[in-house]
């Protein structure tokens, strides 16, 4: 497995979706070998829960980001033919075009086959506007025509992956991103949680959770603050992440009028998230742009009532009234309507948050996603190699 | 309703980015102004007010090293940088 981030160095979904995977893999049999960047305090190599983790460090940086890119590939690469002396690895797995340049070269180094996870594409975060995108959509493509396989993780990502991309449909499987949702199982006193974050007992506590990008939406998120506080005064939100676009929210939240009922905590650690998680009322997701949207998958496991945007792959778990609420994306009417349909009826909530742990316990656990990714592995591995 | 357009990123974001490209985030490969300055091609007191931003937000320690003032990406400045690649 060949990924720009895992554990402890965690960007968005990809470090969790390659730790539950690896851990999985390993549960089922596999040998796993995670191939990934240094981050201050790791070791170059260990083992965990029998994964085998090496963390490789660029020796050389360059300030141009495209340029670094290249260069902890190729350092990546380096240490992937080094081990390979001693380990004869039968896949090669790369999340995302970050470190495709290295799965790439060691695919035809070793010929093996490549199996690439298409996490997103810079076409549906940012446009192609730039130099710099246009180089990175050039990556992705080069990504998925090199594969032997593509995985998405959502119906939605797999339209955009073969309409973008034009690779055949049978290239490409979807397999959803998992969760643990035993990590909720333990207690948290939700009343020292909230208390912590500012909510009175009488309050309600609206939670977001996401990386402060343009595509997270969280901008609309907060127009909606002064909308909703109109019909429930009692509402607080918790923004909970960090991201460039921050300053800009925290610009926006000021001209609401409304700034003391918004929150940003910054990063909080993985016990704090998953404390704060259990102890909202609401989590909205108010994303533009979602391949899968894992956030929402969270909350529906940790029992909160979901309010999430009908953009991607939301649509495929999120079911309007059923698992969740969808709302129109872009919209702080539609938001605050959502939120407000949630804290109206206590009672519908409690049976959105059942069915929606239903759907994550059948679906979305790390088990039956390792089977499905370890079915992938097989077909490639029975492959002659194409190159 | 009307939003404003995307805002550009910040100039200290650009310059801890680049810190963190250029490999800025060990004692042993911390940087001076000076250096930042003529890697990243900004002058010198935009990047010491940036550094000096940075430092307050927590996304970059100031060290000493045989006496040199040099700076580092703390673990949060990392996190920070990789929000804007992904």
């Amino acid at each position: 497995m060949i990924t720009w981030e895992y554990p402890p160095r965690v960007v968005g979904g990809i470090a969790r979706h390659c730790e539950g995977l690896a851990k999985a893999l390993v549960s089922q049999g596999h040998d796993v070998h995670v191939f990934t960047l240094d981050f201050p305090g790791t070791p170059d190599y260990e083992e965990s829960g029998g994964i085998r983790i090496y963390r490789t460090r660029s020796e050389v940086g360059h300030p141009n980001f495209l340029t670094w890119v290249l260069l902890f590939n190729h350092f990546i690469e380096k240490r992937l033919a080094d081990v390979s002396r001693l380990a004869d690895f039968d896949v090669l797995h790369v999340h995302d075009w970050l470190t495709a340049a290295a799965g790439i070269s060691f695919k035809h180094f070793s010929k093996k086959p490549l199996v690439f996870t298409a996490h997103s594409t810079e076409h549906g975060r940012s446009g192609l506007h730039i130099p710099d995108s246009f180089t990175i959509d050039g990556f992705e493509w080069w990504s998925t025509f090199e594969a032997n396989k593509v995985i998405v993780t959502s119906g939605a990502m797999k339209g955009e992956v073969c309409g973008h991309f034009h690779i055949p449909d049978n290239k490409v499987e979807i397999i959803p991103n998992g969760i643990d949702p035993s990590k909720y199982d333990g207690s948290v006193d939700k009343g020292a949680v909230r208390a912590r974050y500012g909510i009175q007992p009488h309050e309600k506590m609206i939670l977001c959770v996401g990386r402060l990008v343009p595509q997270k939406g969280i901008e609309y998120l907060i127009h909606a603050v002064p909308i909703l506080a109109r019909r429930r005064p009692e509402t607080k939100f918790i923004i909970v992440g960090d991201g460039w676009f921050r300053d800009h929210l925290e610009w926006v939240a000021n001209t609401t009028g409304h700034r003391w009922r918004i929150t940003f905590t910054g990063f909080i650690s993985d016990w704090d998230l998953m404390a704060v998680t259990k102890s909202a009322d609401v989590l909205v997701v108010p994303s533009i742009y979602e391949p899968f949207g894992i956030v929402a998958l969270e909350g529906m496991a940790a029992g909160v009532p979901v309010v999430a945007s009908q953009v991607g792959g939301l649509t495929e778990f999120v079911e309007h009234d059923r698992t969740g609420v969808l709302t129109y994306p872009r919209n702080p009417e539609s938001i605050a309507w959502g939120i407000d349909h949630v804290l109206s009826n206590l009672g519908h909530a409690e049976w959105l948050v059942k069915n929606a742990r239903e759907v994550v316990q059948k679906a979305y656990s790390w088990e039956a996603i390792a089977k499905k990714t370890g079915k992938v592995y097989k077909e490639v591995a029975g492959r002659k190699e194409q190159t | 309703m009307s939003y404003t357009p995307l805002p550009p990123v910040p100039e200290e974001y650009k310059v801890l980015s680049m810190m963190h490209n250029i490999g800025a985030v060990t004692p042993e490969r911390s940087l001076t102004p000076d250096e930042l300055a003529m890697w990243t091609g900004i002058d010198v007191s935009t990047v010491r007010d940036c550094l000096e931003r940075l430092k307050e937000l927590g996304y970059v320690e100031h060290i000493e090293v045989s006496g040199a003032e040099k700076y580092i990406v703390t673990k949060v400045g990392i996190m920070k940088v990789l929000t804007l690649y992904s």
